[in-house]
């Protein structure tokens, strides 16, 4: 008999929690965003699997990889240039579309301007260097020499310091 | 007399077992007399056994048990039924059988076979290869080689669709401000390595 | 208490479809309140469960036979230790164990999940409760209650099974019950994915660490298996190709071949197809596993826990393979990817060789186990499959893996060239080659044991040399000690290295199969004060002299013990017992048939194992059976340091971003800076 009693009552309680967001559902949707709270917290960064950080951590697999003596130096030139294109494509395709401050460090204040890319019109981006659709370099940004980091002119095809082709 | 007065007095007689054939073992007496003591309770110790026979241990017959599978329910081959649990009566028995074939002079093949008439391909612990079983034996290694060979034709198309396609999608050199570069080297320090 | 337990079954199974309701119809219409009742149905079922398994065990203890379950697996007599472990000993009980503990998973993957998952709760809500109502349904529908009663109360139960009575078999089979279990959860992140459509990188990251988890509790499961083998079985070996060692395996082998395809799709996002193929067949597998333990259609030795439960599995088994298969294939086209790989010769490449060997040796074990039925099926003659075969057939597959599992780590991701692989291969080759030359030389003839030695030390060769070499890069770019860089090369890839280390455990695993090679046996009658005398491969002689038999009564049981004194080369090693033990109830009525104790003595090289087989007309004389078997022991430490790597890989990523940055890893030059 006291079984039966306790069985009712275990019943009762766990129907009525189990219940209990349908039928007062703010309740249940409070309860439940106090504990989303924090719930990132002691997040694995391998976790992340945004092209930022794949592309991050594939270039420092590549630097380890030459540095143990798996990849000879002409693919580590190769790998590397095509990561680090990769991984700067991908940081300013974040900063772009990340809302300021959700990611600490990447957020910067900048003008509002829309820049444009020939072919393509205004970018949706407001920082875009590169049109997202086509990739090419957009009038707007500031170009450097990629092998020189002279500041170039617009529209240059080589740099006036280095003489280095400017590529797109 | 005491259990180690008795010991050393058998030992000291016995020079027995030079080996670990059991041919080569000394003769037993008749069993329950010599130097053996009577148990308390012999029901508590299972069912009684006999002496091991030279043909227990012959490596020839093991052989053959060893590719007959024992009718028990054990799942096991007679080989390892007969010497794993000592419980099971069905395993002796087919072994006894296996003695009796191989005292007629049979090959092991022929004793194979005498089991198989009687008791169908299922006595075999792997079945003949012919027929169907050949399917059994071969359908995964060569379901296997098939898929390597696909997923090595798989890698070549994609390293090849790689190889054009690198240098188009990835400029060889990306115009990069110094800012952008400091930047990535940053979020790169961030990452534990 | 069985009516609380019994209360506590209904009020789980309908909690269980209420959560399965309300998780898929919350997920699917995106309702907040749904969801959030779903996820307390999860809560409040792993409440209802937790009480039944009380109540269960309340039972137990109190010896409760009118209780039929407790009647069958428990005596008066039977130690405390076991009789807890009744709970999974039985068919009925371990039904309740696997849902709770399902429960209790599915709740800690609501606790744990990371905000960034949580649109895929709803579904795994929904799956959970499915998976654990089914398993709740088929104790109440299947006449499989745990908490039925008798017509009448028995004076004593029937006690546990004395091959149960080992302690490896009181954390086997939760061991491996809790790897079966959790595969359910990174199935149900699985099919949450596919059926929220979002199928970004982010499920993978859920999954990975569940199936991870689920992978070490199977390993622990299958060594603390064939622990139990090894030591209660008797017949001296630990790996029969048994259907229900197989149906453990095959989970097994697929779930590691996706902890390393899983690699392929975070750095490349190439192989999402594949790596939810395999999850999804990793559980049904799973599952498959539990219709052969349970419905005996393949004849095991696991003959104890057979009946007819067995249907409802079969018929759960094609339902779920027919529903996520179907969801599975509506949503392919969602999970196209680019494939790219930068050249044939990469790390990605070798890893696809190795998922071919893994579902390749999967296929073929899964072939062998279920050959007998097609084989009726198709020219109507019963077959058996037994061991020869399947050794037959995975041996050399086993080889080849072992032999990928050193040439991989060699290669570079993306790209490798002949230049740097000659590099990589010349020390872990030249080891290899000298490990197999020795054994040669030193007479071992056994063509698969001496590949398997020779291909381990390659594979030992390869980790070492990994380790040194990164070491090495650490020390030149930080000027760390050298330790120091050892340890944080360990702490800061805990990924990579302990995979290393699960790899080095591997090799010990096939090195010690590989001993089994030499195994030596001998059966021999002794009457007290005899000896008999076994060559070990190393070239010693052991010699065992019978002592004498004893009888003694002990808790539960009537033994029959015989003692034997042990020398080697002449010189003595102690004495060792093995026993016949007759199991008798609280009234001294004998309750199984007699069963046997082994005596074992393990060191490092080789194990002595003797077996009481019987005595001859009630005297002292003995039948004995001895057998040497070589590096058993390495098997345990084997699976031990499996266990130890996967821990290593798992260990959570520790440490703020702060910590890190000063204790950062490479320093990147980049492109462009001089």
């Amino acid at each position: 008999m006291l079984e039966l009693v306790a069985g009712v009552l275990l019943a009762a309680g766990l129907v009525l929690f189990v219940l209990r967001p349908v039928l007062r559902p703010t309740t249940g949707l409070e309860a439940g965003e106090a504990e989303e709270a924090g719930a990132d917290e002691g997040d694995d960064p391998d976790d992340d699997l945004s092209p930022r950080a794949v592309a991050l951590r594939a270039l420092k697999e590549i630097e380890f990889d030459r540095a143990t003596g798996k990849l000879s130096d002409a693919d580590y030139d190769a790998l590397k240039q095509k990561y680090t294109a990769e991984a700067l494509v991908a940081l300013r395709a974040e900063r772009g579309t990340l809302t300021p401050g959700a990611s600490p460090g990447i957020a910067e204040p900048r003008a509002v301007t829309r820049p444009q890319c020939p072919t393509h019109g205004p970018r949706p981006e407001t920082d875009a260097q590169f049109c997202s659709e086509c990739g090419r370099r957009l009038a707007s940004a500031a170009a450097y020499c990629a092998r020189c980091g002279a500041s170039l002119e617009h529209e240059a095809r080589y740099c006036h310091a280095c003489g280095a082709r400017v590529a797109a | 007399m005491t259990r180690r007065g008795f010991l050393a007095g058998t030992l000291g007689l016995l020079t027995v077992c030079p080996s670990n054939r059991l041919s080569a073992q000394s003769p037993d007496s008749l069993p329950g007399t010599g130097p053996s003591g009577k148990l308390w309770d012999p029901s508590r110790a299972g069912r009684p056994f006999d002496p091991v026979s030279a043909a227990d241990n012959d490596a020839a017959i093991q052989a053959i048990e060893k590719q007959i599978h024992c009718t028990c329910g054990c799942n096991l081959d007679v080989y390892t039924c007969r010497t794993t649990d000592f419980t099971c009566g069905t395993s002796p028995a087919m072994h006894r059988r296996v003695v009796a074939l191989a005292g007629q002079g049979k090959t092991a093949q022929q004793i194979l076979d005498a089991f198989v008439q009687q008791n169908g391909v299922s006595i075999l612990m792997a079945p003949p290869k012919r027929g169907f079983n050949l399917a059994g034996y071969f359908v995964p290694s060569l379901l296997i080689v098939a898929a390597g060979v696909i997923l090595t034709l798989v890698l070549r198309r994609w390293s090849r669709a790689a190889q054009p396609a690198a240098p188009a999608t990835f400029p060889a050199e990306v115009p990069a401000s110094p800012h952008e570069l400091e930047r990535l080297r940053r979020e790169l320090d961030q990452l534990s390595g | 208490m069985t009516v609380l337990g019994g209360l506590c079954l209904w009020l789980a199974f309908l909690l269980g479809v209420w959560g399965a309701l309300a998780g898929f119809v919350g997920g699917w219409q995106g309702r907040r309140d749904l969801q959030e009742s779903a996820r307390h149905a999860v809560f409040a079922m792993c409440a209802t469960l937790f009480v039944a398994v009380a109540a269960l065990e309340w039972a137990l203890f109190q010896h409760d036979f009118n209780v039929e379950y407790v009647a069958a697996y428990t005596s008066r007599n039977l130690p405390i230790f076991y009789t807890w472990s009744a709970l999974y000993a039985g068919q009925k009980g371990s039904l309740l164990f696997w849902a709770t503990v399902l429960s209790l998973f599915g709740s800690l993957a609501m606790l744990l999940t990371a905000r960034r998952h949580r649109a895929l709760l709803p579904y795994v809500a929904g799956v959970v409760c499915t998976v654990a109502t089914f398993f709740v349904s088929v104790m109440l529908f299947g006449q499989a209650n745990p908490f039925h009663r008798l017509a009448y109360t028995p004076l004593d139960g029937n006690g546990l099974n004395p091959q149960l009575q080992n302690p490896g078999m009181v954390f086997h089979p939760p061991m491996l019950y809790l790897g079966y279990i959790s595969i359910t959860i990174p199935f149900a992140f699985a099919i949450a994915a596919l059926l929220s459509k979002r199928l970004d990188a982010d499920w993978l990251v859920a999954i990975r660490k569940w199936t991870l988890l689920s992978w070490l509790f199977l390993s622990i499961g299958i060594c603390l298996g064939m622990w139990w083998a090894y030591v209660e079985l008797g017949w001296g070996g630990y790996w029969a190709w048994d259907p229900v060692e197989n149906a453990s395996l095959l989970p097994w082998l697929t779930m590691t071949a996706f902890l390393h395809s899983v690699m392929i799709q975070e750095k490349r996002g190439m192989l999402k197809k594949w790596n939810l193929a395999l999850i999804i067949g990793s559980w049904l597998l799973s599952i498959f596993g539990t219709f052969i333990t349970r419905s005996g259609v393949i004849s095991s030795v696991h003959s104890f826990t057979q009946s007819n439960v067995g249907y409802f599995f079969l018929f759960f088994l094609i339902a779920a393979a027919t529903a996520s298969f179907a969801v599975y294939a509506n949503r392919l086209p969602l999970l196209e990817a680019e494939a790219r790989l930068e050249s044939m010769v990469s790390r990605e490449a070798s890893f696809l060789f190795n998922n071919l060997l893994f579902v390749g040796i999967a296929f073929s074990v899964l072939w062998g186990t279920l050959f007998p039925i097609l084989s009726e099926l198709v020219q109507g003659t019963k077959v058996t499959v037994g061991p020869p075969f399947f050794n037959q057939v995975n041996i050399p597959l086993g080889l080849a893996l072992l032999g990928l599992t050193g040439i991989g780590p060699l290669i570079a991701w993306r790209r490798a060239s002949i230049s740097n692989l000659q590099r990589q291969f010349a020390a872990p080759v030249t080891v290899g080659v000298f490990t197999a030359l020795v054994l040669l030389v030193g007479g071992m003839r056994d063509g698969y044991a001496l590949m398997a030695i020779a291909l381990g030390g390659f594979v030992v060769a390869t980790v070492v040399q990994e380790f040194a070499r990164g070491a090495r890069a650490r020390h030149r770019q930080y000027g760390e000690g050298h330790a120091v860089a050892l340890g944080r090369l360990l702490a800061r890839n805990r990924r990579r290295y302990g995979g290393y280390i699960v790899h080095t455990g591997i090799v010990i695993l096939f090195i010690a199969f590989a001993g089994m090679a030499f195994k030596t046996e001998t059966e021999a009658t002794l009457r007290p004060g005899e000896s008999a005398i076994l060559k070990s491969p190393y070239g010693w002689t052991y010699t065992f002299t019978h002592l004498g038999v004893s009888q003694y009564d002990a808790l539960n049981r009537q033994v029959t013990a015989a003692t034997l004194e042990i020398a080697r080369n002449g010189k003595r090693l102690g004495v060792l017992t093995t026993e016949k033990r007759q199991h008798v109830d609280g009234f001294g009525r004998p309750t199984f048939q007699p069963s046997t104790e082994v005596g074992i003595r393990s060191d490092l090289r080789e194990d002595l194992y003797v077996v009481l087989a019987g005595l001859v007309n009630g005297t002292e004389q003995a039948v004995f059976r001895f057998t040497i078997n070589p590096l058993v022991w390495w098997v345990w430490y084997g699976g031990m340091i499996v266990a130890l790597g996967g821990l290593i890989v798992m260990w959570p990523g520790g440490g703020s971003p702060a910590v890190k940055r000063t204790q950062a890893g490479y320093a990147v030059r980049l492109v462009g800076e001089q």
